[in-house]
């Protein structure tokens, strides 16, 4: 579903990403991680279009992006980190949800609102409120269901449950689960939590200084049979804290 | 004599249907220690921080049957008088060194800041003073951090900052809230080992608050757990396993493992949680 071959990424003259390879299959969850200024959120932002100096190929659903091109909203919706920065303060739930219907021409507003917040498990009373009367978890509901309107294939989640309290991130990894299985979707989850790796996706690469340092299918972190030193040592300092 | 001795400590805020207690009857001691106090939003833990540092303002209400720092009863203080406290006797670090350091004064002179209003200490002395207190928090070279702007330094070396700021006074009592949690994994073990240091090196005592159980579990000689404004259990270090109360288990159980094989996490059932309370 997501190939990217060779990407390498400069911000000015400083090189953040050095020749990044992956492939994600259809279907698949996906992880990347790593410490901050590892590049991991840089790939997400180049996946939707919001880098400008890229090189090397990138492919979605089998479609080479061209560069300057971003992929199709219908294609590829993005969640981020804190659903405090990522709603606009004075729209409704319904406003938000409702706007990428009416940007594409999508008929049935109402029965796909409801549909979509009952699929994310907000209370259908909630249509009508502000973000600032919803707590974190249910802002972020809000932020996934808004990537779900146009039903894209893929999403990309940028940190989607670090900004949230333990019972409540459960709560969204549990939501993310569960909506991965029943729309068959296709995660790339940018984190730095390892133990959310292991609950949430298939496998993992683990970046450093803009380079993939090892891709592993996830059992072999649930083992702590990363192969990579630097693997190793993410492993041991999230079991010591 | 304990370091600080609080009794029954109350924070309101009025509202509409009359005043609505975040913190209800909050009782514990403070030594020479580590001391954990974890919860989740809204549970009440920064505002029990900030009614010890007197930093609640109206229209809040803090009422206490006991409020002592080193003998001293901080509910009689002027704001004047708690201005001297604040800073020398007791600091805070906050949570995310971008928002709480001034952007446009430069590093050493945010710490000097502290020398200058509580001691008579000369401009050469407090410089000296300000490169001490950077080398205690482990900055390499400290003379080129002093001149740098907050905006120059990373977040882990910023939150270093914050805590250089707090200890250049040697105060006895520091409330550390959330200090590590705008910060990378890796660099979080660095400033937790920092404030550990001096914790044992100076004898200072350490309030921590976090809504990490985990980390706060391998940090801390003694945790309280805090839930809707009240202390539901009391852990000692080692002891997180051995919790009894269910919200406590209920959020334990609510993080995912790193060799994690359940389907679902397990949620907190917050009506049930009501119900025992």
């Amino acid at each position: 579903m997501i190939g990217i071959e060779n990407l390498t990424v400069r911000f000015g003259p400083t090189t953040v990403l050095h020749g990044v390879s992956f492939e994600v299959a259809n279907g698949e969850s996906f992880a990347l991680v790593g410490e901050s200024g590892s590049g991991k959120s840089t790939i997400l932002k180049a996946l939707a279009g919001q880098v400008e100096d890229w090189s090397g190929r990138m492919t979605l659903d089998g479609t080479a992006m061209k560069r300057g091109d971003a992929p199709h909203a219908r294609q590829v919706q993005m969640v981020f980190q804190d659903p405090y920065g990522s709603l606009h303060p004075r729209r409704s739930v319904d406003d938000t949800l409702a706007e990428p219907l009416a940007i594409h021409g999508i008929k049935g507003r109402d029965a796909r609102v409801l549909a979509m917040l009952d699929a994310v498990g907000l209370p259908r009373r909630f249509r009508f409120r502000l973000p600032h009367q919803l707590s974190g978890g249910q802002r972020q509901r809000v932020a996934i269901a808004r990537a779900l309107m146009l039903e894209p294939p893929v999403l990309l989640l940028d940190e989607p449950t670090s900004a949230l309290d333990v019972s409540v991130q459960a709560e969204i990894l549990n939501l993310l689960k569960g909506l991965r299985q029943e729309k068959h979707l296709t995660y790339l989850l940018v984190t730095h939590d390892l133990p959310v790796v292991s609950f949430l996706c298939d496998r993992l690469a683990i970046l450093r200084q803009g380079r993939i340092e090892e891709q592993a299918p996830v059992a072999a972190l649930r083992l702590g049979q990363l192969t990579s030193a630097y693997g190793q040592e993410l492993y041991r300092r999230s079991t010591e804290g | 004599m304990s370091l600080l001795s609080v009794e029954n400590l109350r924070v309101a805020f009025p509202s509409d249907h009359g005043p609505v207690e975040v913190v209800k009857g909050l009782s514990f001691d403070l030594g020479r220690e580590r001391l954990g106090i974890v919860g989740e939003s809204g549970s009440g833990k920064s505002m029990t921080g900030r009614a010890v540092m007197g930093l609640i303002g109206k229209p809040a209400r803090v009422t206490a049957d006991r409020l002592e720092f080193e003998g001293q009863d901080l509910r009689a203080l002027s704001e004047r008088q708690f201005r001297r406290l604040r800073g020398a006797r007791m600091s805070m670090v906050l949570q995310d060194p971008k928002f709480s350091l001034n952007p446009v004064i430069r590093i050493g002179e945010q710490i000097a800041e502290a020398l200058e209003f509580h001691t008579g200490l000369t401009a050469r002395q407090r410089r000296v003073k300000v490169l001490e207190a950077l080398e205690a928090v482990r900055i390499d070279d400290p003379e080129r951090v002093a001149r740098l702007f907050p905006h120059e330094v990373s977040g882990g070396m910023g939150q270093r900052v914050m805590i250089a700021m707090m200890v250049v006074m040697e105060p006895a009592l520091m409330i550390a809230d959330e200090p590590t949690s705008a910060l990378d994994v890796s660099v979080r073990g660095q400033v937790l080992d920092i404030m550990d240091d001096l914790v044992r090196r100076r004898g200072m005592g350490l309030m921590l608050i976090s809504h990490d159980l985990n980390m706060v579990a391998r940090w801390c000689d003694r945790i309280l757990v805090m839930y809707q404004g009240r202390i539901v259990e009391e852990l000692g270090a080692g002891q997180l396993g051995a919790a009894q109360h269910p919200y406590t288990r209920g959020l334990l159980a609510s993080v995912p493992r790193i060799d994690e094989d359940r389907d679902r996490l397990p949620v907190l059932d917050r009506a049930a949680l009501g119900a025992c309370q």
